[in-house]
Parts: structure tokens; C-alpha cells; sequence
């Protein structure tokens, strides 16, 4: 891993920088996630030129690069407050997954539409009572004959209005064990017996969280994604990079909120200075960018790693660069409002907001506590509570 | 068609830019340098009237090394070539000058349209296009909002203070455009990855058959003679509301000759 960015990655992060200014927090951003109104338009240039489809194949139609580039594009737009949270589950996690396990087939089917954004497929694997605890999850598929009749509940998935179908986290029953064993389906958001009702959430956000209720969802053979028995470690390839978009959206979003609060800052003169002149102004303003750096630094090691193949050793990383993101731009949104004064909280600046999507990386897809469990347990060794 | 695109690198505008002491000139040493912001329109429009009419556009920039960003970033967009002409001795070269480099370039290879930016943030001349134009024996169509080209005719709306002007001409011609023509588009991960592998020439004054004696700070027609910076804004006038605050803000606006 190399601290000097390509060149191409340095241009790339120059034009995703750009298409972020054109379609910019405040203009656009801000108003779609208070009319919870998609960004079409974002996600559709985003997806021609190419940005949505940057890790997966060349022969799909995507760019051949790695989750490296896909962070940096997910970073650079929601640095201008123009992040897509599609980007985590469609490209990074489906794409992913089918990229590497999905049959001949599946790909052909989904990716070139992956890539280029006119397809979108969201994920669903938290069930009210799986939510940490995901392997405690109860939805199964079950054989009959050629087909796969699918039946379970899930909740908190995002953007299935707008999704042609959802990568489904299921059960299956080992016919020679008799045990249960992850396996994954992709399922037509328009397949019968499929029922998506909105959750209402106390977030301002363009995209929008589902319930799902799959009744004997019928599918056909080909709905399994890849082996029947690898599941757990294609479960485990879009994990990773789940996470580290998840960093790349955070840590983007805290640089956003750090830009306004240091623009703030360096012209509001309260008594003779600038506010930014006085410690206790400027010191928060110099954590945050620490910390910051910080993040972004594992949430890159975390890349590298994952697109060196080593997945083991990206797990760990992934997990503390999502911790570590989270924490960051919360702290970062919460600095910067409160170096607003009273603007800090107005409409117009729409912190506040930015603040509530912020939060919602300390819990999705791993809560803060989980990560600290899993370095408690697995850096550490410390013995397992639960 | 052979449509060559002059493209230079300047300062980014959101940066203090500051001028060298002594010479009067700008430092671009400065690190953020950008492709002149009308420029890219400049790009853009080759780049539709090539694909419109089979052509093949070159970028053609003046510039010390840092440039070479700036041309790989004009290739990223969809440009097939590009020269880079690089030399010491160019350094601190005025519009005159500058067109005059320029010009021996587009004589040695050639072309049917070229097209700059009307003006550069940097030295806002707005110059190069008329100085090219005639230095090459050619029209020039400068200010284009808008450019249609037939066989060899080509009518530019040329922006003036009333509306817009219609002037036609033949090719070969000079072109400079305006910001309203078009909208740049962004490089695409495909191109980033294509200009890597598009050829760029390097010349140097030899190279392109500069003579030295005509370039260069030296041999520039223009001289800075003195510079200061800006005095420090003066503090605004406040005009209190007490119910006459319409009539005192257009007062104000009168002596200044607003309205
Ligand atoms: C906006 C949003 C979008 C989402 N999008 C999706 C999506 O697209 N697809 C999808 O599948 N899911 C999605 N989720 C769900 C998300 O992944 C879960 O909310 C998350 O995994 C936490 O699960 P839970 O809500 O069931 O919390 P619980 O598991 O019930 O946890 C409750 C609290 O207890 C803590 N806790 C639990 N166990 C332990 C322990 N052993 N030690 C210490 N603390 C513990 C947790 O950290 C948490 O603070 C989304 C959630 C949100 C909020």
C-alpha cells in the first residue's frame, strides 16, 4: 500500500469532486432528503460516467479497479454533502458479492446494469429479531423441485422502492445434516407474495427503509447466488466492503461539516477576531481533522487490504475504520454546529440533518458496540458475553 | 476534421494568486493550477463538433512541466492528442509573445478549427484567439455562444452588450468561446484511464521553431512596470431603517450611478 495516490485515482477524485459541486448539499441534496425524493439525477451521471461501477469487472461494464477507487468516489461526494447510500449496498455489496460468487448467468443478468446504475439492488439481512445477532436470522428458502419458495420477515431495508430486486440473507436446510445454513437469494422486487411497506424513521433522508414480509415467495433455481455452501464467505465479501463505503460516506461527510465550521470560523468576528482565532474554537476544529485523517487512513488501509484479496486481515481493519469514521464526522457535525452559534441550527445550513445521517453509520451496518466486541474478541482475545 | 484546442493552465481563482516581485509576473508556482475555466468550454465545444463531424481534436497548451495535469485532464475528457510546449525561455511571455509561440505550432501541424477560451482568469487579456487568428492569416470568430459548422462554413452567435451578432466565415478559422456555449462535461473513469495511454508531444522552443529572441519576458511587448496590492475594503455604510430606508438606499445607489 502506497500513501501516494495513482494518478488516475488523483483525477478521479477531481471529477467525482466536481459532479459533487454541481449537485451540492444545500441546492440539491438537502431538499431532495426533506422531501425524502431520491437523487436520480446524481446517481444517473454518477452511474455513465462510470463512478457506480468502478470496482467490478471491465467485462460487465465496469471500471476494473477496486473498492479503493469506489471509497474515494463515495468519499468525494459526500464530502460535498452529495453521498449516495445506494453506493454502499448496490455496487459494494451486490456487486461485490456477484462479481465474485454469482453463476455465469447472474452476472451477465446484473452487473453491466450494476455498474452503469440503471439497475439497482438493495440487501436485507437484519429481521426484527436479527439485528447484531444476524446469525440468529429465521427467513429460509426452501427446495421444491426446481424452484426455491423463500419465506421470512425483514426490516430497516434500504431503498427497496427504487431497487429491482433485493440480495436476500436467508436459511437453508443442509439435506444431509439437517442444520441450517446462510444462503443467498436475489429477489424481483416485483415477485409475487413479495410485500415492501415503508418504516417510518425520524430521519431526513432521500432514500427510504422497508419492511419486508416474503410469504412463499416462489424463485427459480437460478435465484441462489453461487454455491449452496459457500454462502457464509460471500456473506462475508460484501461485508467488507460495506464497511468501508460505510467509512468513505462518514468520513465525507465529516469533511463537509469541518469546511463549513473552518469557513465559519475564519469570518465571524464576535469581538475583535474571527471566531476561529479563539482556542477553544480552534482546537475542536484541529481534533476533528485528526481524527479525520485518522479514520480515512485505516478506511484506505482497509481498501488496499481488501483488494490485495487478503479478506481476513481486511475484516479487522474495515471494522475499525467504520468505527473510527463514525465517531469522527459525528463529532466533526456536532463541532461544526456548535461553531455556528444559533446559524448552526438554522434550516439553511441543514447540520442538523446531515447530523441524524451521520448517526445513522454508529449503528448501521455494525453497531459501534459489535465492532468494539469483535476487536475486544478477536484482536484482543478477551472472552466472548454473549 | 483537425480541430486543435489551446488550453492553459492557470491558478485556482479560490486561492490567493500573487505576483513575483521584480518581474511583475504571476507565480504559478502556487499548488493548486487548474485548466482556465473557459477553456474547458473550449474543450468541450471541439469535443461535439468533432464527434458531430468526424474529427480528431489536439490540445495544444503553453506551460511549464506542472501543465502536463492540466493536458491530462483535457485528454481524460475525450481529447485524442495533445503538444505540450515547454521551455524556460517562455517563461513571463505577454499575449504577443505567447500568440507568437502558439501560432508557429498550429503552422507546423496544421488545422481546420481552433479553439480557445475567450479569456484567461490569470492576465484576462482576451486577446490570444484575435492575435492567433491574424498572426495565421485566418478568420477569427471571437465570443461564441454558439457554433455551426457546414462543410467548410462556419457561423458562430457572437455575444455583444445588446444580444448577439451572427458571423460567418470559412475554415480554416479561429474560434473563441463563452461559458454559455455549452456545459463541460466531467471525465469519465474510462477516459481517466484513456489519457494515460494517449500520445502527448513535448516541445521545446527548438523543437518548435520558436526563436528564443521573440519570447519571453525579455522580448515581451508589455512590461509591468509597478504593482501594489489591494487596499484593505473600505468599512460599508449602514443605513438605518426608520421608515424612510427605501428612499436612502436609492439615494445611495444614485450617487454611485447604480440606478
Ligand atoms: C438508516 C438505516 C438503514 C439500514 N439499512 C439496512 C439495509 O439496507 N439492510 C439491512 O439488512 N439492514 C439495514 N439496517 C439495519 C442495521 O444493520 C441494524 O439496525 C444494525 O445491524 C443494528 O441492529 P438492530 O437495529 O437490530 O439493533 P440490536 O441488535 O437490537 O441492538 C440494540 C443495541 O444493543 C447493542 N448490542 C447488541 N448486542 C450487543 C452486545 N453483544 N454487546 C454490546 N452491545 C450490544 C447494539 O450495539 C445496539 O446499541 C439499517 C439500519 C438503519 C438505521
Amino acid at each position: 500500500m502506497s500513501f501516494i495516490e495513482t494518478d488516475v485515482q488523483k483525477d478521479l477524485r477531481a471529477s467525482v469532486a466536481r459532479l459533487g459541486e454541481r449537485y451540492s448539499y444545500t441546492s440539491y441534496t438537502l431538499p431532495r432528503a426533506r422531501a425524502g425524493e431520491p437523487l436520480t439525477e446524481l446517481w444517473n451521471e454518477a452511474g455513465k460516467l462510470g463512478f457506480l461501477g468502478v470496482s467490478l469487472p471491465e467485462e460487465y461494464g465496469g471500471g476494473g479497479a477496486g473498492i479503493y477507487e469506489l471509497a474515494l468516489v463515495e468519499e468525494e461526494l459526500s464530502a460535498r454533502g452529495a453521498g449516495l447510500m445506494m453506493m454502499v449496498v448496490s455496487p459494494a455489496i451486490c456487486g461485490t458479492i456477484l462479481a465474485r460468487y454469482g453463476t455465469g448467468e447472474q452476472r451477465r443478468r446484473w452487473l453491466p446494469g450494476l455498474a452503469d446504475g440503471s439497475k439497482i439492488m438493495a440487501f436485507g439481512i437484519t429481521e426484527p429479531d436479527a439485528g447484531s445477532n444476524s446469525h440468529q436470522i429465521t427467513t429460509t428458502g426452501r427446495r421444491d423441485g426446481d424452484t426455491w419458495v423463500v419465506t421470512g420477515r425483514k426490516v430497516f431495508i434500504t431503498g427497496v422502492d427504487r431497487a429491482d430486486a433485493v440480495l436476500i440473507v436467508a436459511r437453508t436446510e443442509d439435506h444431509r445434516t439437517g442444520k441450517l445454513k446462510p444462503a443467498l437469494f436475489i429477489v424481483p422486487t416485483g415477485a409475487e407474495n413479495f410485500v415492501a411497506q415503508p418504516m417510518e424513521m425520524d430521519i431526513a433522508e432521500p432514500e427510504h427503509q422497508f419492511t419486508l414480509f416474503l410469504d412463499d415467495v416462489r424463485l427459480p433455481a437460478g435465484a441462489l447466488v453461487g454455491q449452496q455452501d459457500a454462502a457464509l464467505a460471500q456473506l462475508f465479501a460484501g461485508l467488507n466492503p460495506e464497511r468501508i463505503l460505510g467509512a468513505a460516506m462518514a468520513v465525507g461527510m465529516g469533511r463537509y461539516a469541518l469546511a463549513q465550521a473552518v469557513k465559519y470560523a475564519s469570518t465571524r468576528r464576535v469581538w475583535k477576531t474571527p471566531v476561529g482565532a479563539h482556542q477553544g474554537i480552534a482546537h475542536p476544529l484541529a481534533q476533528t481533522r485528526i481524527e479525520l485523517e485518522l479514520a480515512r487512513l485505516m478506511m484506505q488501509k482497509a481498501a488496499a487490504l481488501y483488494d490485495s484479496g487478503d479478506d481476513t486481515g481486511a475484516a479487522e481493519a474495515a471494522n475499525m475504520a467504520k468505527y473510527a469514521a463514525a465517531e469522527a464526522s459525528i463529532r466533526a457535525l456536532e463541532q461544526a454546529i456548535q461553531t455556528h452559534g444559533g446559524s448552526g441550527l438554522t434550516a439553511e445550513l441543514g447540520l442538523s440533518t446531515m447530523l441524524a445521517m451521520a448517526r445513522i453509520i454508529r449503528i448501521a451496518p455494525v453497531s459501534r458496540e459489535m465492532i468494539l466486541n469483535f476487536v475486544a474478541e478477536h484482536t484482543l482475545g478477551l472472552p466472548k458475553s454473549y | 476534421m483537425n480541430i486543435v484546442v489551446c488550453v492553459k493552465q492557470v491558478p485556482d481563482t479560490a486561492t490567493e494568486r500573487r505576483l513575483r516581485p521584480g518581474e511583475g509576473t504571476l507565480d504559478r508556482a502556487t499548488p493548486d493550477g487548474l485548466i482556465n475555466e473557459l477553456d474547458e468550454y473550449a474543450i468541450e465545444e471541439g469535443l461535439r463538433i468533432a464527434e458531430a463531424h468526424e474529427g480528431e481534436v489536439t490540445i495544444l497548451s503553453m506551460g511549464p512541466a506542472k501543465a502536463a495535469e492540466s493536458i491530462r485532464k483535457a485528454l481524460s475528457m475525450g481529447a485524442d492528442k495533445a503538444i505540450h510546449v515547454v521551455d524556460d525561455g517562455l517563461a513571463g511571455s505577454d499575449a504577443l509573445a505567447t500568440s507568437y509561440a502558439i501560432a508557429q505550432v498550429l503552422e507546423e501541424t496544421g488545422f481546420d478549427l481552433v479553439i480557445t477560451g475567450s479569456e484567461s482568469t490569470d492576465a484576462r487579456m482576451g486577446v490570444l484567439a484575435a492575435m492567433l487568428a491574424e498572426r495565421l492569416g485566418v478568420p477569427q470568430l471571437t465570443l461564441a455562444s454558439k457554433v455551426d459548422i457546414d462543410g467548410t462554413r462556419i457561423t458562430v452567435r457572437r455575444v455583444s452588450d445588446e444580444g448577439f451578432d451572427e458571423v460567418e466565415a470559412s475554415l480554416p478559422a479561429v474560434v473563441s468561446v463563452m461559458e454559455k456555449i455549452n456545459e463541460p462535461r466531467y471525465p469519465s473513469f474510462k477516459g481517466i484511464m484513456a489519457a494515460k495511454k494517449k500520445p502527448v508531444r513535448t516541445l521545446s522552443l527548438a523543437d518548435a521553431g520558436i526563436d528564443a529572441d521573440q519570447v519571453g519576458l525579455a522580448a515581451s511587448a508589455t512590461e509591468v512596470v509597478d504593482f501594489a496590492a489591494r487596499p484593505p475594503r473600505q468599512a460599508g455604510v449602514i443605513v438605518k431603517d426608520e421608515g424612510d430606508g427605501g428612499t436612502k438606499a436609492a439615494a445611495f445607489l444614485t450617487e454611485r450611478k447604480f440606478i
